[in-house]
């Protein structure tokens, strides 16, 4: 061993001590972390078991309105076949946001499981926004509002546009787009629908003229299971999954969005989508190139 | 070498099979975890973006804590015990090296994957981690070897 002065040693002192006070910074920070995360779980739990209660609302009470409206109508006289009619319109509105809700449901369980993945196709956009439209058409109707839509891409002379993405999760994103829109405009407005492409991305936005959101609600309307108004009281249906479905399936197409809105004039969704490509980086579709590189190293 | 079955995983998901499987992957930043039961022959790997979930986005396998845990229950559901598996890390590259307000997320993205697997005693047998290139990585469920080769800068 060498000896060291004393002014060596003090040194070398100093030096592990400052050493010691970095690592015990390290773990203060990271005990920290524990802490937050440790209280977002909390929350977390909290918000699902609120979520359980409110999903079950959601789902027996269609039910009940589904079985007793289906009662009345086989109880219904003949001649008074005009009741009819508005109860299977009744039916079909209470299925129609079942079914809806319940898609949701099951494709936020798959993603937790991490088993979504993209299935790419040439999708139709027209067709598949149209799809999307016609089939809230009789819940806008309901509410006397217009749905307008403004397809904006110009694509050779009567031929279809024609985009490589996932049209499944495209229709959910959509659905959810166009559904919270409906639930937060004012009865006799209008929901604009604006679609435009340029060469690598397609965006769509979705305008409202409801009742907006405030700025500060609006970094958080993406959280899942979060409703701005999870009162009892809320006049509005809805688990509060929607948005964070359609973050995560957006995520998984590389996909983004963007609110725009001000509280009491409404609200615009812009959703942004990229082109899919067919080979995946690295990888062509048939796989052939993966076997067995030279260069590869074994683990 | 024909019998493998294919499957590409995607970022975000996790896979595990008691079939003969050749998954492959490519990993930036992100960090891939291979567990393999050697007395089941049992193979399963994820694809985790970040370290740590936020409690507010879908518990999905994006984040590290979640997919570690949904791994691992996933192949004790497919009949293996917790005490055989063991785990190759890979990924956790730098690549947005330029940029330092990256946050250094794939070195979190590794550091999580030690951290959770000592505390449930899993044994790292192999790892190839951080660096300043990607990976592709192609993992054989039946015999738990993993294929792996650097790739020039991409973000993944």
């Amino acid at each position: 061993m060498t000896n060291l002065s004393d002014r060596q040693l003090l040194k070398e002192l100093k030096d592990r001590l400052q050493e010691r006070s970095k690592y015990e910074q390290e773990i203060k920070l990271l005990s920290q972390e524990l802490q937050e995360v440790t209280k977002r779980f909390k929350e977390s739990e909290a918000l699902k078991s609120h979520f359980i209660s409110n999903i079950s609302n959601e789902i027996v009470n269609p039910f009940t309105s589904i079985l007793g409206l289906s009662k009345s109508i086989l109880s219904v006289e003949k001649n008074d076949w005009k009741k009819v009619v508005s109860m299977v319109a009744l039916i079909h509105s209470e299925a129609f946001n079942l079914d809806f809700q319940l898609k949701n449901i099951f494709v936020a369980a798959k993603i937790e499981a991490g088993e979504v993945v993209p299935n790419i196709a040439k999708v139709n956009i027209r067709n598949v926004i149209q799809t999307i439209i016609d089939s809230f058409s009789l819940v806008a109707r309901k509410m006397a509002i217009e749905i307008e839509f403004n397809f904006n891409i110009e694509y050779g002379f009567g031929k279809n546009f024609y985009f490589k993405t996932d049209s499944e999760k495209m229709k959910l994103i959509l659905s959810n787009m166009l559904n919270n829109a409906l639930k937060y405009s004012y009865k006799d407005s209008k929901v604009i629908i604006n679609v435009t492409a340029d060469e690598d991305f397609l965006t769509i936005d979705v305008q409202d003229f409801g009742t907006g959101i405030s700025e500060k609600n609006q970094k958080i309307i993406f959280e899942r299971f979060k409703r701005l108004d999870s009162g009892i009281n809320s006049i509005n249906r809805g688990h509060g999954l929607g948005l964070s479905i359609t973050k995560a399936l957006l995520d998984v197409m590389g996909g983004s969005i963007e609110i725009n809105s001000k509280k009491g004039e409404g609200s615009t969704f812009t959703v942004k989508v990229p082109e899919a490509k067919n080979v995946v980086d690295g990888f062509s579709g048939e796989g052939n190139d993966i076997f067995f590189d030279d260069d590869d190293e074994i683990f | 070498m024909n019998q493998y079955l294919q499957h590409f995983l995607y970022p975000s998901t996790l896979f595990a099979s008691k079939e003969p499987y050749m998954v492959k992957t490519i990993l930036g930043s992100c960090v891939a975890i291979c567990l393999w039961d050697p007395v089941a022959k049992i193979g399963g790997i994820n694809h985790y973006m970040l370290p740590n979930w936020n409690g507010n986005d879908l518990a999905s396998p994006k984040y590290g804590n979640i997919a570690i845990e949904k791994l691992i229950e996933r192949m004790v559901q497919l009949g293996s015990r917790r005490e055989n598996l063991q785990a190759k890390i890979f990924g956790g590259g730098d690549l947005i090296a330029a940029d330092r307000s990256a946050m250094l997320i794939g070195e979190r993205n590794i550091r999580v994957a030690r951290i959770m697997l000592e505390e449930k005693n899993i044994p790292v047998v192999a790892s190839s981690t951080g660096g300043r290139k990607g990976r592709k990585i192609l993992f054989f469920t039946d015999s738990g070897e993993v294929r792996h080769k650097f790739i020039d800068k991409r973000t993944y």
